[in-house]
């Protein structure tokens, strides 16, 4: 039993804790188990130049300086499906997620699942079918897994820039031993850009938060890019596809830009910078990216080691939406 | 196809009695609705067993406050309440069941925009990015978040097969603002996607499932809106001949008494193709088409 002091100061301290905490979370946003920013990053950048040359000896040497070790692995390959225009550059290429089943499964991977949790749409069978997705998986015999209307698991979150309690993330993902985003290099009319860290949206599931899983946007697509990122539990890679790029109004409507070339990385935030500059935008303007770079990973340049070939020779002038023009500062 | 979709409904119950998105998978509330309506169509006393395991997962999952959680992984009352209702509005023994769930509906509305988006929308609409009226409510996918073209035609079909039963003073208020949202989120040329016709200035593409869907909500209107988007259907399946889009759109063109026979052929041929993903929902949407169910939604 509380008597009338002890419960003052229990009720003091309840009222002020807030403040404390709120405090604490302006400064520090995310919590310790989050933090996993290395002294370096390493970036690999590797001439493709289509669709249509063989991709596998490619993908095999752009992950070869990570010594990723696939042997019994389950693999998830989560590239961007969000939507279908037949005159459109929306999704990651089938030739690039092919060679990606192709080179893992050769490094001795137990499993290569195919997941995505599209945006947009709810008609799997049309996306799959449409992109040419459909055909590939089958002649590889690889699995697809709708993230959307998975099984889920509620996650207290690492970092708070969202006021969510927790994220639910899908089974599929959980069980996997390594998730490898495989974003298309584009534009974003409300993110500026959109690559392996914006790829991750696609990871929450619309069976909870709704096609087009609207309360990620409210609570503020840059927070939410953070928050999902900082809590995924399981170890992740990133391979970009650079070969034809979406420049202006992405990721959806806008055009379609030719880079050929792909890029590899452990740290997402180091790839995405890359990525980023290779768009000749500047990462350190991107909210997400600034922010990512204090507790995910590296975003200057000096802290990335450029490994294959040089950023320079395939930087190309994207053109953004006109509210992200302030964004557009790096030239050469 | 009929066979087949009768099969795969019957083989993919779950030992509980419900149906998971795909085979094996957890039981799920959509799933199950839709797998439950197939079936309870047929009028087949040999599927009698069936249904009534499948009705009693259903009914075992509605929470006192009347709805429905989208699987038993949640605790939260979800957008496929109104599908559920649906479900068991078309069972005269459950349509106690189904007005709770109804009553649930009718106490849920999708978040305004806000206030400025209000107040812009009034003064200068051209301003906002997402092109539409803030202030109507529908239904939402999630409590408390914004509303959307397809959990408000859910709602709305639930809401109206059930509307001569129902004794709530609000029904027509929400149906009809149900309705002008709808008609609002009109893609340009007729039809709709989830919910967004123009962004930043440019026009979005209209999906044919959810054109389907949702002029089976509005399908007591005679608008001009529902004859363009009818076309536009037409149109949209040159392009898109998925099992889900077809099955709901020959769902909705025989409620327009419009001639379905030609889709019918090639929801078969599409089905030799994918097998529709081995997805609960599509084949229980082919079944009903197949075989001409449209009582499922009329109201």
């Amino acid at each position: 039993m509380l008597n009338r002091r002890q419960f003052l100061i229990g009720a003091g301290a309840a009222a002020v804790a807030p403040y404390f905490v709120r405090g604490w979370a302006q400064s520090s946003p995310w919590e310790k188990t989050a933090y996993r920013k290395q002294e370096r990053s390493r970036v690999a950048i590797l001439s493709a130049k289509s669709y249509d040359i063989p991709l596998k000896d490619t993908i095999l040497r752009g992950i070869k300086p990570f010594g990723l070790d696939l042997q019994g692995k389950k693999v998830v390959l989560k590239p961007n499906l969000v939507e279908y225009d037949p005159a459109g550059v929306i999704n990651t290429h089938p030739a690039v997620i092919s060679a990606t089943i192709e080179a893992f499964r050769s490094l001795g991977a137990r499993e290569v699942v195919v997941a995505e949790g599209p945006g947009h749409r709810r008609d799997n069978e049309y996306l799959l079918t449409a992109s040419g997705l459909y055909a590939m998986l089958k002649d590889h015999g690889a699995r697809y897994v709708d993230l959307d209307t998975d099984d889920v698991r509620p996650f207290q979150l690492r970092s708070h820039f969202t006021s969510f309690p927790h994220l639910y993330f899908p089974e599929t993902v959980l069980q996997a031993d390594l998730l490898v985003s495989m974003p298309k290099l584009k534009t974003h009319h409300w993110a500026g850009v959109t690559l392996s860290l914006k790829n991750m949206f696609g990871l929450m599931p619309s069976a909870v938060y709704g096609w087009p899983k609207n309360p990620l946007h409210w609570a503020g697509i840059h927070n939410s890019i953070l928050d999902i990122n900082s809590t995924l539990p399981i170890p992740q890679f990133a391979i970009v596809d650079s070969i034809i790029g979406m420049e202006g109004n992405g990721p959806i409507q806008g055009t379609a830009k030719h880079c050929g070339a792909l890029i590899f990385g452990n740290d997402l935030v180091a790839v995405d910078a890359t990525a980023a500059r290779l768009m000749q935008i500047d990462p350190s303007k991107v909210s997400y990216l600034a922010k990512a770079e204090q507790f995910l990973g590296n975003m200057a340049q000096e802290k990335i080691v450029q490994v294959g070939e040089s950023l320079s020779a395939y930087q190309q002038d994207f053109s953004v939406m006109p509210s992200f023009q302030h964004l557009k500062t790096i030239s050469g | 196809m009929i066979e087949t979709a009768v099969n795969f409904l019957v083989e993919t119950q779950n030992p509980d009695g419900g149906w998971g998105v795909e085979k094996g998978r957890r039981s799920n509330t959509e799933a199950s609705a839709f797998a439950l309506l197939g079936l309870g169509s047929q009028g087949e006393r040999s599927l009698t067993t069936i249904i009534d395991r499948g009705l009693k997962w259903l009914t075992e999952q509605q929470h006192a406050d009347g709805s429905w959680p989208l699987t038993d992984q949640f605790s939260q009352g979800s957008w496929a309440t109104a599908l559920a209702a649906l479900a068991l509005a078309f069972f005269a023994s459950h349509r106690e069941q189904a007005l709770r769930g109804a009553d649930w509906l009718l106490r849920q509305e999708g978040k305004p925009l806000g206030r400025l988006q209000s107040v812009i929308y009034r003064i200068a609409p051209h301003k906002l990015p997402v092109q539409q009226n803030p202030d109507l409510k529908g239904w939402s996918w999630a409590p408390n978040t914004a509303s959307w073209v397809e959990p408000t035609a859910y709602a709305l079909m639930a809401l109206k097969k059930l509307r001569p039963h129902l004794q709530s003073s609000r029904i027509e208020a929400r149906i009809h603002e149900g309705e002008l949202l709808i008609y609002d989120r009109m893609c340009k040329g007729g039809g709709w996607n989830y919910g967004n016709s123009t962004v930043l200035g440019e026009d979005l593409l209209p999906y044919p499932d959810i054109t389907a869907l949702t002029l089976i909500a509005l399908q007591d209107h005679k608008a001009e809106a529902n004859r363009v988007s009818l076309d536009a259907l037409q149109k949209m399946l040159v392009q898109v001949q998925s099992g889900l889009a077809l099955s709901w759109s020959i769902l909705c063109f025989a409620l327009y008494s419009q001639e379905t026979a030609e889709w019918k052929a090639l929801l078969a041929k599409g089905y030799e193709r994918t097998g529709f993903l081995g997805e609960t929902k599509t084949l229980a949407l082919a079944l009903l088409a197949c075989t001409n169910k449209v009582s499922v939604f009329q109201v």
